[in-house]
């Protein structure tokens, strides 16, 4: 073994990296060291996507005569085939889940703060490309549900200003979803979106591996460490162990999903371009934020149209989201920051929200359900929960910063108890939080800055 | 809103009459005429706005009023110009100029007039749209500018005199519908034979023979002002509303009290109420299968014949032969028959009843007391002990085949969710749909050769389902063992992996320990 | 050394317990993935994804003898007959009706459902009886060497 390693060190010198990779270090202390994990768990899913997509790919015929039957053939006919695709399926899902929550650890700890903003950067890109995945794989079996869902989410692509009309046609390989459509997603999900996607988890890596992990903040350097070779190591390659249990049994139990809407993927009937769409029609449960916010919009509105309008301030808030390192001044001179924890929570809260309801909590079942009735009932859960979040900072954390999170629970409560539409009560939001911002401006007084060493 | 109708007007430049109607403002300060009416008006051919000005010149369009309600109509722009060429429709549709039992209005229900004087089922009339209007029947021409006495008493008031004597309907239309020429030059295609086939049928004799103006007649079932053809879902004669138009006279007691039927006994009123329980009557009204029979599939539609006389029953077994041919022809090379005929029986409706006729289940051929079989067996046949063991065997079979399907068709759902292939199942569940099919129908041999032609393939195809199931029960459990196994051991991996890393941190305190 | 003996005898004996765990788990842990992977890879016998489907050597002489053969594909039934010129001809043996299986008539040049009498021409038109719309027609080829293909495809709507 030592001499293989010899052989190669005269050759590439190998020691110095050796040693740094010998001496490196995970900052430990507190309660943050559960969310290092969460970076290796969403990398652990992409690999297993790779290797399970590679094998799906041995029997996969792209067509429209041939997508969904050789998808067919694999569950039925090919030995674990069966499997395999249902292990893609669920991984896919549970990497965008450990996605979101390794993103949402590392906004509230403020691991984007100097020096690690493009780590930030790189990991927001490879969010979008996550979910570029999720949606070029959907139309993959050429089934019903994918076709439908397919058909409504390149639709929205005709609200992009300017390009708009010229987007949705590069996308779709023609005026409507057909197998052109097929062909270019296909092309999309297994070459261009992997190599992109390998060559930026390559740079994040880096960048982690080079600068260590972020430390809690008010520290610039851990004062204790765990070695990363191997004891972080061997704890990450636990955790992954785990991870392939959960995912074994998921994929064993339940083959076709959870059952919930939005997240199933039982393969159905093929998909018919000539059919009417079937009520229920939702897309995958990480874009129902979206869908339900596009709903919420009138047709036309400040001299656009609705959709227009919606996916503008999508971009808006996206565009924020990206740009949080520079935007967090506080978190760069390493101070505690409660406002941009406080911008997470909202986001949270507006997310969650209108996911829920997109999912119809509320409705009875029916077929078309009375929004108001989703909206009251999926506005008790939230407000519920923005409460206990409330409680949590204000107690254990000492925020003091809630402007952000109450105004998005304002709009909720609003919306959902008092019937305002949704539109006018974020409206009402807004002006709140434009308030809150000019009074915080205008005060007397210097801001003191809480002690350091308070948790953010 | 004067000066925008007079604007409107203007804009599309209206005649002078109309231009007075249009403007006419009522006694309380607004427009007669509606925004609705004033926009249909706009949108009418320009011939058929000059019609309705000539009308309002000769003042046979009365007032605004009486304009508004005919634009009130939902009517295509052809029958408003047939109606406004018609002096009789025009008359008699201003609530100015004729009284409540005469006016042809909108809603007869609002404006308290004659039911059968319904304007909006008129303009729908299959005669009035081919250009028969009101002169055709009553008499007189569409110009007259008043109506003759002698029309008048044609129809009397009275609506005792007119329902005294109906003997001369089926007559007077089929002056025009047993003229096979005149007829050609509407719809060539049309029969017209029902005159001949009515007098023959014993509505036809009741009314015709006997003067009983009970008796259903043309109108009876057509209608009369709002005729639609047959192939309308309006109709009163579609498919799925001849049973609700036969059922006014003969599910209604006290209307056929004193009718009896060829054997002596009062005719029975539950005929609709027994066939809405029937196969054809769900398929026919609940699901929506127009191939199956209503009343007239199996009655005929003019020529009803009703009576069970002797030559009647073999007619009766050919009405069910129609649709099912199959059934029909092993029971005439069956056993069967030559009993049947002897005891004057006739074929299908003996078991199978005649308005309630069933979804037949396997319980008519059980061997006990109770079942059709058995009972019919033990009255009329008692010599033929083989018969029972027959039965016995139909029924074995069928309870098999049935009890199987069932069976495979409850774990289709199970084993689908459970992410195995039902595919080769559902087509077995198919196969074994047509197989149990098929050996009922062969029941009517009364020969276990015939049945068994068919029952024995039901019963391999039920045994090749069970087969699939049990391999697909097999094929589950060997994936929870599987996937058991693998979990085993990834936890011993992963238990090693954490005694490992604990290990390693007793390790590394004792590194530190260590001086 | 001094502080030899039983502490570290004992960590040893547990290290080797430990190690045979790991062993041992992670032998059975690969094996779980290689051998489903190994089945997975192996390619299966010539039936592949359903499409064009080729008729047996037995459906080919039944079809010659009874002049009408039914085949599945999956859930579906197909008729496949000759027709009058000699023309190799596929419909959906399935009736618009209630779903029995048809049966082709060569006397009279019709397919007929024994259900509730009916009727369709030989390129799936209604004739007459209960049945609401067309039987689906198939393309049915021969191939060069003389096996027969049906597409089970719907065969387009011709213009």
């Amino acid at each position: 073994m030592s001499r293989a390693f010899d052989w190669l060190d005269k050759r590439y010198g190998l020691t110095p990296l050796v040693d740094f990779l010998k001496h490196k270090e995970v900052p430990v202390g507190g309660h943050s060291m559960v969310w290092y994990y969460l970076g290796g768990t969403t990398l652990f899913f992409f690999a297993s996507q790779v290797c399970t997509g590679l094998l799906l790919l041995l029997f996969y015929q792209p067509g429209e005569a041939t997508a969904y039957e050789s998808i067919r053939f694999i569950t039925t006919k090919v030995p674990f085939g069966w499997l395999v695709r249902s292990l893609h399926c669920w991984s896919a899902h549970l990497m965008i889940v450990s996605l979101i929550v390794h993103m949402f650890s590392t906004f509230f700890l403020k691991a984007y703060r100097p020096p690690r903003e493009l780590s930030w950067v790189t990991g927001f890109v490879l969010f979008m490309l996550a979910l570029g995945f999720g949606f070029s794989g959907y139309l993959l079996p050429w089934n019903e549900l994918a076709f439908f869902a397919t058909s409504v989410g390149t639709d929205s692509m005709k609200a992009v200003p300017g390009i708009g009309d010229w987007l949705l046609q590069v996308l779709r390989g023609g005026t409507d979803v057909s197998a052109q459509t097929l062909y270019r997603f296909f092309a999309l999900h297994v070459v261009a979106l992997p190599l992109i996607t390998v060559g930026l988890v390559g740079g994040h890596l880096l960048f982690i591996q080079r600068q260590g992990m972020a430390p809690a903040m008010g520290t610039h350097v851990a004062r204790r460490g765990l070695r990363f070779f191997p004891d972080f190591l061997l704890r990450d390659l636990l955790l992954w162990l785990l991870c392939l249990i959960l995912l074994a049994t998921l994929a064993v139990s339940l083959p076709y999903g959870p059952g919930l809407p939005g997240v199933e993927w039982e393969l159905g009937k093929k998909a018919n371009p000539l059919a009417p769409a079937y009520p229920g029609i939702k897309p995958e449960w990480y874009f129902l934020w979206v869908y339900q916010l596009l709903k919420e919009f009138p047709p036309h509105i400040l001299g656009m149209e609705g959709p227009q309008a919606a996916i503008l301030l999508v971009s808006v808030m996206l565009g924020i989201w990206a740009a949080v390192p520079w935007l967090d001044r506080r978190a760069q001179r390493d101070e505690s920051s409660t406002a941009f924890s406080d911008l997470g929570v909202a986001a949270i809260l507006f997310v969650g929200y209108l996911t829920l309801k997109a999912w119809d909590i509320g409705g009875k079942g029916l077929k078309v359900p009375d929004t108001f009735a989703v909206a009251r009932a999926t506005s008790i859960i939230t407000v519920i929960v923005a409460a206990a979040i409330f409680a949590l900072r204000r107690f254990a954390y000492q925020h003091r910063f809630f402007l952000l999170s109450g105004a998005a629970t304002l709009q909720i409560a609003l919306h959902g108890f008092l019937r305002v539409s949704y539109l006018n009560a974020g409206i009402v939001s807004v002006l709140l939080i434009a308030a809150g911002f000019a009074y915080l401006r205008l005060r007397p007084g210097p801001s003191v800055p809480p002690r350091l060493g308070v948790a953010p | 809103m004067i000066a925008l109708a007079l604007l409107l007007a203007a804009a599309i430049e209206y005649s002078a009459p109309l231009k007075q109607f249009v403007g006419a403002v009522g006694k309380d300060g607004k427009p007669v005429l509606t925004q609705g009416q004033l926009h249909t008006l706009d949108g009418l051919p320009e011939h058929t706005r000059e019609l309705l000005s000539t009308a309002i010149d000769n003042q046979i369009i009365g007032s605004a009023k009486h304009l508004g309600i005919l634009l009130s109509v939902d009517m295509p722009a052809q029958s408003l110009a047939l109606v406004a060429q018609d002096n009789c429709v025009l008359c008699h549709t201003d609530p100015g100029n004729v009284k409540a039992r005469s006016l042809f209005s909108p809603d007869p229900k609002v404006s308290n007039s004659n039911p059968l004087l319904n304007l909006t089922e008129f303009v729908n009339d299959t005669h009035f749209r081919q250009g028969l209007s009101c002169s055709g029947c009553h008499g007189g021409t569409p110009k007259d500018e008043s109506m003759a006495n002698e029309i008048a008493q044609r129809w009397p008031s009275d609506p005792g005199l007119r329902h005294a004597d109906r003997t001369w309907i089926p007559g007077f239309c089929a002056r025009c519908h047993s003229d096979p020429a005149f007829m050609r030059g509407f719809s060539p295609a049309m029969p017209t034979d029902q005159l001949v086939k009515y007098q023959q049928s014993k509505h036809g004799t009741l009314l015709l023979g006997e003067h009983d103006s009970k008796a259903a007649q043309c109108v009876s079932c057509h209608g009369v002002h709002g005729i639609r053809g047959a192939k309308s879902r309006n109709s009163k004669v579609y498919a799925q509303r001849i049973p609700e138009t036969c059922g006014t006279c003969h599910a209604d007691a006290q209307y056929m009290a004193g009718y009896k039927n060829v054997n002596g006994d009062p005719l029975p009123t539950n005929q609709l109420a027994q066939y809405k329980l029937s196969v054809h009557g769900k398929a026919l009204l609940e699901k929506g299968d127009l191939g199956a029979p209503a009343c007239n599939g199996c009655h005929g539609n003019h020529g009803n014949n009703v009576a069970a006389t002797a030559v009647a029953v073999a007619s009766f077994s050919q009405a069910c032969r129609t649709c099912h041919p199959t059934n029909a022809s092993l029971f005439e090379a069956s056993k069967h028959k030559k009993a049947f005929d002897e005891h004057q029986w006739p074929a299908c409706e003996q078991c199978h009843g005649r308005h309630q006729i069933m979804k037949p289940t396997d319980a008519l051929l059980a061997n006990e007391p109770g079942a059709l079989c058995f009972d019919c067996h033990a009255k009329y046949s008692k010599e033929n002990l083989a018969c029972g063991k027959t039965a016995a065997h139909f029924k074995g079979a069928l309870t098999q085949l049935g009890e199987g399907k069932a069976e495979l068709s409850g774990t289709v759902e199970h084993l689908a969710e459970a992410g195995l292939d039902v595919e080769p199942l559902t087509g077995v569940i198919g196969e074994l749909s047509e197989a149990v099919v098929q050996t009922r129908t062969r029941v009517h041999s009364f020969d276990q050769g015939t049945f068994d032609s068919a029952a024995t393939p039901g019963l391999e195809t039920l045994a090749r389902g069970r087969k699939l199931v049990a391999d697909a029960r097999a094929e589950h459990g060997f994936r929870r063992k599987g996937l058991l196994m693998a979990i085993g051991s990834l936890l011993l991996l992963a238990s090693g992996l954490a005694f490992k890393i604990r290990g390693l941190g007793s390790r590394a305190s004792d590194d530190e320990k260590r001086p | 050394m001094p502080d030899e003996g039983c502490p570290l005898k004992k960590k040893r004996s547990r290290r080797g317990f430990i190690d045979i765990m790991l062993g041992l788990g992670f032998m059975g842990s690969t094996a779980s993935v290689v051998y489903p992977v190994l089945r997975y890879l192996k390619p299966l016998g010539p039936s592949g994804a359903q499409g064009p489907m080729k008729l047996t050597k037995e459906d080919q002489a039944k079809l010659e003898r009874e002049h009408m053969l039914i085949v599945r594909s999956g859930t579906t039934r197909i008729l496949v007959f000759e027709d009058g010129q000699q023309k190799l001809r596929a419909l959906d043996a399935r009736c618009t009706h209630e779903g029995c299986t048809v049966q082709f008539v060569p006397g009279e040049s019709l397919i007929w459902c024994a259900c509730h009498n009916g009727k369709f021409d030989l390129d799936g038109r209604v004739l007459s009886g209960p049945p609401p719309r067309p039987l689906a027609q198939y393309s049915c080829t021969r191939e060069a060497d003389g096996s027969l293909v049906v597409n089970t495809d719907r065969k387009k709507e011709e213009a």
